[in-house]
């Protein structure tokens, strides 16, 4: 434990100073949405990692979150930094809907079930333009802020240490959740619902308290995306930003802490390094995913993993028995 | 004098209604053929195939290449894109579904959503992003049955949908193939070991499938334009569907293809076209809060 404590320290402190040693705005501004995408990932970890169901809804409560924020404070004269607040309660209420209704099923079903949710979702901001705008979105979003601090937050490194103590919050949360006994729940669920029943455990509202939880946290994400690019349209809830949130959680590692936040650093990377093979991008793009799913099913995470487990062998090899 | 106004007015209605009718039957015959397949691949093979609208749009897309480039005529193209629809199914079960047998659900879905990603944005490569629009020389010719007036095309839609449906349900019920699909289906397992060859199996319950999307595809495509991301459309459309009728269930995804399509028609003629896009959806959640597994389906077996 005292191994992991330090690297944990070492990653926070190298995550910190990280902007300080990379001058250019542009790599800053990939930082900022590294953050938030870890955010939103990690979200959607709690459902497919924790949980074991396969959402595919949950690009819906990250654009519900940014067009709540967008709406009340462009419009209703909210304070900005009550945006995500706000925005987790919506979504968190939504989500209990959408939960409540799909959580009967479970497997494939309980996949086209939330497609089909986060469907309605995105039909209803597509198409109710009186109050969503629409297809030509919400502009001119005010930047975040904080009340008595005259900080500019449009300046990428600034919001880059706001999107980092929310990335180090839900982080840990995540890690608090499962060291404690809801967290244990999930994954007693996940494992074995008849086994998890029989010990008293209610499997419906454990599931409904992680779904709802995942939805309120990709609601407070998406209402920091809304501040940061000051511009939102409602293609961020369709099929593509579902597939991109997936991608991201299943190529880092589903069930960990670490994997969504790797798979969130490698979508926003690889994006921008195929952006040179021009219209190939998303094709390649599509191939490298399939390859990363066929070969690699547990994500990056499991290559250190594995390595890990080899050199712990290694070491329990030298210094017990040589062959046994 | 009033009172001839008003009968004529009620009759007037009453052919509206009827349009709307035959409007809906055609387009839900599309739906209907996108269902079965998908419905089929989750009874054979349990894989939820996120790619199937792909194959609905690369139907549309061997349609109007085999119509423009090759000036072929537009039924012997439907015929041809089915066709290569079912090869390409052949392939991509190959490839991306036949290595990944053994591994966890959430990897096979992942696989078809690769899949999805790689055909729609290849075919964008290909293609290009502008919509096409399929010369059938069925869709301006009209037909009056009655009050009622079709396109021709959707007619064409309605025989050859229903011809199609035979063909499977024959194919299913009274062929050695389709006995075999059904023991696969019933327990993979047990299949295997009175001798059926399961891989086969799979192999070309996924033709079929995909060919049946395929058949979609080309002959919707001239009532719409066909562009790379229809594909999305298509397979929100046919999952609509299977929720409806019950995940698995042949003659549930009939009912609900049906369903959908008057449904829409009505909600579209009656009420507005956006709704039209959220009817199925509100059918959705309907039907779920009166039966969770869909009208036709099965509780869910095994967890394999």
């Amino acid at each position: 434990m005292n191994k992991r404590t330090t690297m944990t320290a070492l990653i926070g402190v190298v995550l910190a100073i990280l902007p300080l040693l990379v001058g250019s705005k542009y790599y800053q501004h990939m930082l900022v949405i590294w953050g938030l995408y870890a955010v939103y990932a990690l979200s959607l970890n709690v459902v497919i990692g924790y949980l074991g169901e396969l959402n595919f809804g949950h690009a819906a409560f990250f654009g519900i979150g940014a067009y709540t924020s967008a709406i009340l404070t462009t419009r209703y004269g909210v304070p900005v930094v009550s945006g995500p607040l706000f925005a987790a309660l919506v979504t968190g209420l939504i989500g209990a809907v959408v939960g409540y209704l799909s959580l009967r099923s479970t497997g494939p079903q309980f996949a086209i079930l939330t497609l089909s949710f986060g469907s309605i979702l995105f039909t209803i901001v597509n198409y109710w333009v009186d109050f969503t705008r629409g297809p030509m979105g919400i502009t001119n979003i005010p930047p975040f802020s904080l009340p008595f601090l005259k900080i500019d937050f449009t300046q990428a490194r600034n919001m880059y240490y706001v999107v980092l103590v929310a990335v180090a919050i839900t982080a840990y949360g995540c890690f608090a959740l499962m060291r404690g006994h809801s967290g244990r729940a999930f994954i007693a669920v996940r494992e074995n619902p008849q086994l998890a029943a029989s010990l008293g455990i209610n499997i419906f509202q454990t599931k409904l308290l992680g779904f709802i939880g995942a939805a309120a946290l990709a609601g407070a994400a998406g209402s920091l995306y809304a501040h940061y690019l000051s511009v939102i349209t409602p293609d961020m809830m369709g099929l593509q930003g579902v597939a991109a949130v997936i991608i991201m959680v299943i190529i880092g590692g589903k069930g960990t802490i670490v994997g969504p936040m790797i798979g969130a650093l490698v979508y926003v990377c690889l994006l921008e390094v195929l952006r040179a093979t021009g219209p190939l991008r998303m094709v390649s793009f599509g191939a490298l995913m399939t390859l990363c799913v066929i070969f690699l099913p547990g994500g990056l995470i499991s290559i250190w993993r594995r390595h890990m487990n080899e050199t712990r062998l290694a070491e329990a090899g030298n210094t017990t028995v040589e062959h046994p | 004098m009033p009172l001839p106004l008003d009968l004529k007015g009620a009759t007037l209605d009453f052919i509206l209604l009827g349009q709307q009718l035959a409007n809906g039957i055609a387009n839900g015959m599309g739906y209907v053929l996108i269902a079965v397949g998908l419905t089929l691949v989750f009874g054979v093979l349990r894989i939820v195939n996120f790619a199937h609208g792909a194959f609905y749009m690369l139907g549309g897309y061997f349609t109007y290449f085999a119509v423009q480039s090759f000036g072929v005529h537009y039924l012997l193209a439907v015929a041809i894109a089915a066709f290569l629809a079912g090869m390409c199914g052949l392939i991509a079960n190959q490839f991306f579904f036949r290595p990944l047998r053994k591994e966890h659900e959430f990897i096979i879905l992942l696989s078809s959503l690769g899949l999805s990603i790689l055909l729609t944005n290849g075919s964008e490569l290909l293609f290009g992003a502008d919509p096409k629009y399929i010369e059938s020389g069925f869709a301006d010719a009209t037909l009056d049955i009655g009050p009622v007036t079709v396109t021709q095309q959707r007619l064409l839609i309605f025989v050859l949908a229903t011809m199609a449906l035979a063909f499977v349900y024959w194919f299913i019920r009274r062929t050695r193939y389709g006995k075999m699909m059904q023991a696969t289906a019933q327990h993979p397992e047990g299949a295997a070991l009175t001798g059926i060859n399961t891989n086969f199996v799979h192999a070309y319950t996924f033709v079929l499938a995909c060919a049946l999307a395929g058949l979609s595809g080309a002959l919707v495509g001239p009532t719409a334009m066909m562009f790379p991301t229809v594909g999305d459309w298509a397979v929100l459309k046919g999952f609509t569907v299977v929720v409806i009728g019950g995940l698995g269930s042949i003659s549930g995804a009939c009912i609900g293809g049906l369903l959908l399509g008057i449904a829409e028609a009505l909600g579209g003629g009656y009420i507005s076209q956006g709704f039209a896009e959220a009817i199925g959806y509100v059918l959705i959640v309907v039907v779920l809060i009166w039966r969770p597994q869909g009208m036709f389906g099965i509780s869910r077996g095994h967890k394999s």
